[in-house]
């Protein structure tokens, strides 16, 4: 019944509203992310990005993550580590500490994400001689 | 497909004013002669070789030059003569009347054919690797006259010929395996450069081209045997596995290391100079090239000044900025200081920044724009052109029966035209006789002393000379124009004069012909005299200015210890020496391959140079930084693009825009006449020239200073002066 009169996507926008932090947090997160979702929290990584799970949006829509909130607008998809890049990609459907099969090693190192278009981003060294040697002016004595 | 132009091989190639052809004989009764049944009619003595030129037909060949003597023994230019029963060498031999000569005959071609092979057997297939490849005589020749197939198949046996490499210096890589005794090497050092270092050993297959002894081929014109050179057995070291000629892009442009303005071609790729090459140009270097022009190049890439630079008032840094900032400081000294400023020219100055310069001096109503070298202002000063020029030109020095050299190396100084005097002492019995210190001109000369008091008994008759000189129709006198530097210069110029007008009226001397010449060594010189600037910064130490505008200035006239402290002192050049150190702002300009500009030769010839690079990093063309700041002080000056310079120029010197020409040069009456109100006493001090020997040569200007290949030629050129056989004649 209430899906025949549409109460059921009523009942979905509050929980929605609600999942999401009332109103103000709403807005915030439609402001952030564009998006509104709700869905179970399914964990969380060691940088704070929250990662949820909800069957009801189709596949592909059906895994997300959101962003820790110290990256506030400038969240790119390179801040998801690597344990998590599967699941989030249904490559796998364990979540990386319930994967048996997952190596745990100590030499691995922790995940880095893409510097491009920062201060700290890689910039290769040239390894041809400049063309013009520039003049030097002398040191003032 | 040859690279040198057929018109090369004319007989009638030879720069004569035809003004002074006042000979009354007759013209020899021309011959005919059959180029391939094509008639042509030449005169008696002409070669095969020529009179096939003349019809068209080149004929190829190995070992004919056409600026060295003849020497015959490549064979490449065998050629049938009908009713000959042998080919003839058409370089060696002269037509005889009626002869019909077949450049395209079966036995034409079977001798070059097996000319080639015989040249190929003891020569490495080594192309790919070889320098020369795409410029070489003997590839292009193989493949345009040798056989489609090989009949060599010795390499398993005895294999091919090997000769070990010679070391002759920094300039030059021997191959010498690659050598096919062509001997123009061995030609041009004992015609052109007057070095008689290299020479054949052997015979036959053993024929070796080499020094005899271990020593270096080292010469102010060293760098020419590598043009010559048909194959890739002397090749450029410094330009060693670069680039092919194919890949580059030639622009033909000017020298400035000299004030002779050789005509060169700029090969460049990748915003690089690769190699500097000569163009011919018969009035100024023929094909010739001195070594500092050749090869300094790499200085362009060294020491540059590449972004504007202030001092730091705190610690007395030149810290780089922006060109705003640069500009705006300078702008601001400039309008501070008032009528207070100065400009000094250095020698690498084109016309067109010389002339904004100063305009924009002028324009704040100062006076003192000056140029680095002296030059006496007394008599009628640098007004009349005739008074600072070379007057009889270079190519004159082939019409002249003497020549006088006062206080010169022209060897050092214009190695262009020293070989110019060479080749008219040899061809044309010049004789020359020298006033000055006994430097070695690679040829004989009669040395009349170094005294400048020399002068003075030869104008009133009292030395031996006077009767040769007088007796001279076609009489040169050469200045050097570093003597007339001198503080009795003006009294030295004005004897020189008195000496010339002397010689003139002796009456035996066509009118046309100018007696005195001024030799200059400064590429910039005649250009700054010519736009009105005043020779040497007297004015500028005698009242030193509140703002400085240094133009290139590096040859230190003048120095912090001239100027009082508060002097502001702007540099505006491309090269990081002497005037950039002393700078409170740098405002970086182009290098002469970066720019097209004018200069003016050492005879009036105003040649353009073209922009082969864009200049590096923020610097700019001179003449537009100039322009530029005169719309920051407000003084803004009228023109905005080349053209519109350009027009300035002409407006104040015709001749600066007349490309290509010397501008003939008058007056030398009325300039002898004005001479004769010159004050002063010539002192006894003997004369001395700056440029003594070889190792002063390579290392003379901002550019020559920033290279290091000149510094390797500098270190040879001692190390040469070590060597046991060092010769009186490499002195």
């Amino acid at each position: 019944m209430d899906k025949f009169i549409g109460l059921d996507k009523l009942a979905r926008f509050f929980a929605i509203i609600k999942q999401n932090g009332g109103i103000t947090g709403s807005l915030f997160k439609l402001f952030r992310q564009d998006d509104l979702k709700v869905g179970t929290l399914v964990g969380e990584d060691k940088y704070g990005n929250k990662y949820y799970e909800n069957k009801m949006y189709f596949y592909g829509r059906s895994r997300w993550v959101e962003y820790a909130d110290h990256y506030f607008l400038d969240y790119d998809g390179s801040q998801v580590p690597a344990e998590w890049f599967g699941w989030l990609h249904y490559k796998t459907d364990y979540l990386p500490h319930q994967d048996p099969g997952r190596p745990k090693y100590n030499w691995m190192s922790d995940h880095k994400e893409n510097m491009s278009g920062t201060s700290r981003q890689y910039v290769p060294y040239s390894t041809t001689p400049p063309k013009i040697h520039s003049w030097v002016p002398p040191k003032a004595k | 497909m040859f690279r040198v132009p057929l018109t090369r091989g004319l007989p009638s190639v030879k720069v004569v004013h035809s003004s002074l052809r006042a000979t009354a004989t007759q013209a020899p009764q021309k011959i005919d002669v059959y180029i391939d049944d094509k008639k042509v009619m030449v005169e008696p003595g002409t070669t095969v070789l020529q009179a096939a030129a003349l019809a068209g037909v080149e004929i190829p060949r190995f070992c004919y030059h056409e600026r060295l003597s003849v020497a015959g023994n490549c064979r490449m230019c065998l050629v049938e003569v009908e009713k000959s029963p042998k080919p003839v060498a058409a370089c060696a031999m002269p037509v005889m009347k009626g002869w019909r000569i077949k450049t395209n005959s079966d036995m034409t071609r079977k001798a070059r054919e097996g000319v080639m092979e015989f040249l190929l057997v003891n020569h490495p297939l080594d192309c790919p690797i070889c320098d020369q490849g795409g410029e070489c005589d003997l590839q292009d020749q193989s493949m345009a006259f040798g056989s489609d197939r090989s009949r060599f198949t010795d390499i398993d046996f005895t294999g091919k010929r090997a000769v070990e490499d010679k070391d002759i210096g920094p300039l030059i890589k021997t191959i010498m395996t690659r050598c096919i005794h062509c001997t123009r090497c061995i030609r041009f050092a004992s015609e052109v450069a007057g070095i008689d270092d290299l020479g054949t050993t052997g015979r036959g297959s053993d024929m070796q081209v080499g020094t005899y002894v271990e020593k270096m081929f080292l010469s102010e014109l060293s760098g020419n045997i590598i043009d010559l050179c048909p194959v890739g057995a002397l090749t450029s070291k410094p330009y060693a596995f670069t680039a092919r000629p194919w890949e580059t892009r030639k622009t033909e442009s000017i020298d400035v290391h000299d004030a002779i303005g050789s005509n060169i071609v700029l090969s460049t790729r990748s915003g690089e100079v690769l190699r500097v090459l000569p163009r011919v140009n018969d009035e100024v270097n023929e094909e010739w090239l001195s070594d500092k022009a050749r090869f300094s190049y790499d200085g362009l890439k060294r020491q540059r000044l590449i972004t504007p630079m202030i001092k730091e008032p705190k610690t007395g840094e030149l810290i780089p900025v922006e060109w705003e900032d640069a500009l705006v400081i300078a702008g601001m000294k400039i309008k501070e200081a008032g009528r207070s400023v100065a400009g000094i020219a250095g020698g690498l100055v084109d016309a067109e920044a010389l002339i904004a310069l100063k305009d924009l001096l002028n324009s704040l109503g100062s006076e003192a724009v000056c140029t680095e070298h002296t030059y006496p202002m007394e008599g009628c000063g640098t007004d009349l052109r005739s008074n600072y020029l070379l007057n009889n030109r270079i190519a004159g020095v082939e019409e002249a029966d003497l020549a006088l050299l006062v206080g010169t190396n022209p060897r050092f100084e214009a190695p262009l035209f020293n070989s110019r005097i060479r080749k008219a002492f040899i061809h044309n019995e010049l004789n020359v006789a020298v006033i000055g210190p006994p430097v070695n001109l690679t040829y004989d000369y009669e040395h009349l002393g170094d005294s400048p008091n020399v002068l003075h008994e030869l104008l009133y008759g009292s030395h031996p000379f006077t009767s040769t000189l007088m007796a001279a129709k076609h009489p040169m006198i050469v200045v050097g124009a570093s003597q007339l530097e001198r503080t009795d210069g003006a009294s030295l110029l004005a004897q020189l004069q008195q000496l010339a007008t002397t010689l003139m009226l002796r009456g035996n001397i066509d009118h046309n012909w100018k007696v005195l010449n001024i030799l200059h060594s400064i590429a910039s010189q005649v250009a700054a005299l010519d736009l009105g600037y005043k020779a040497g910064v007297s004015e500028i130490r005698n009242a030193p200015p509140k703002v400085l505008f240094m133009l290139g200035a590096d040859e230190g006239a003048i120095t912090k210890e001239d100027l009082p402290d508060h002097t502001f002192i702007i540099y505006q050049g491309h090269h990081g020496d002497a005037g950039a150190a002393m700078a409170d702002v740098i405002l970086p300009g182009a290098a002469y391959t970066e720019k097209q500009a004018t200069y003016v030769n050492t005879e009036g010839r105003s040649q353009q140079t073209l922009a082969a690079l864009t200049p590096p990093g923020m610097a700019r063309e001179d003449w537009k930084i100039i322009r530029a700041l005169s719309e920051i002080i407000g003084n803004k000056l009228r023109y905005d693009n080349l053209n519109q310079i350009r027009v300035r120029l002409e407006e104040v010197s015709p001749n600066l825009t007349r490309y290509g020409y010397a501008e003939e040069a008058n007056f030398t009456a009325q300039a002898s006449e004005l001479a004769k109100n010159v004050k002063g006493n010539t002192s006894s001090d003997p004369f001395d020239v700056k440029l003594k020997r070889l190792e002063d040569f390579f290392m003379t200007d901002s550019i020559s200073r920033a290279s290091s290949i000149m510094a390797k030629c500098v270190q040879a050129a001692k190390k040469h002066r070590e060597n046991k056989y060092f010769g009186s004649q490499n002195e």
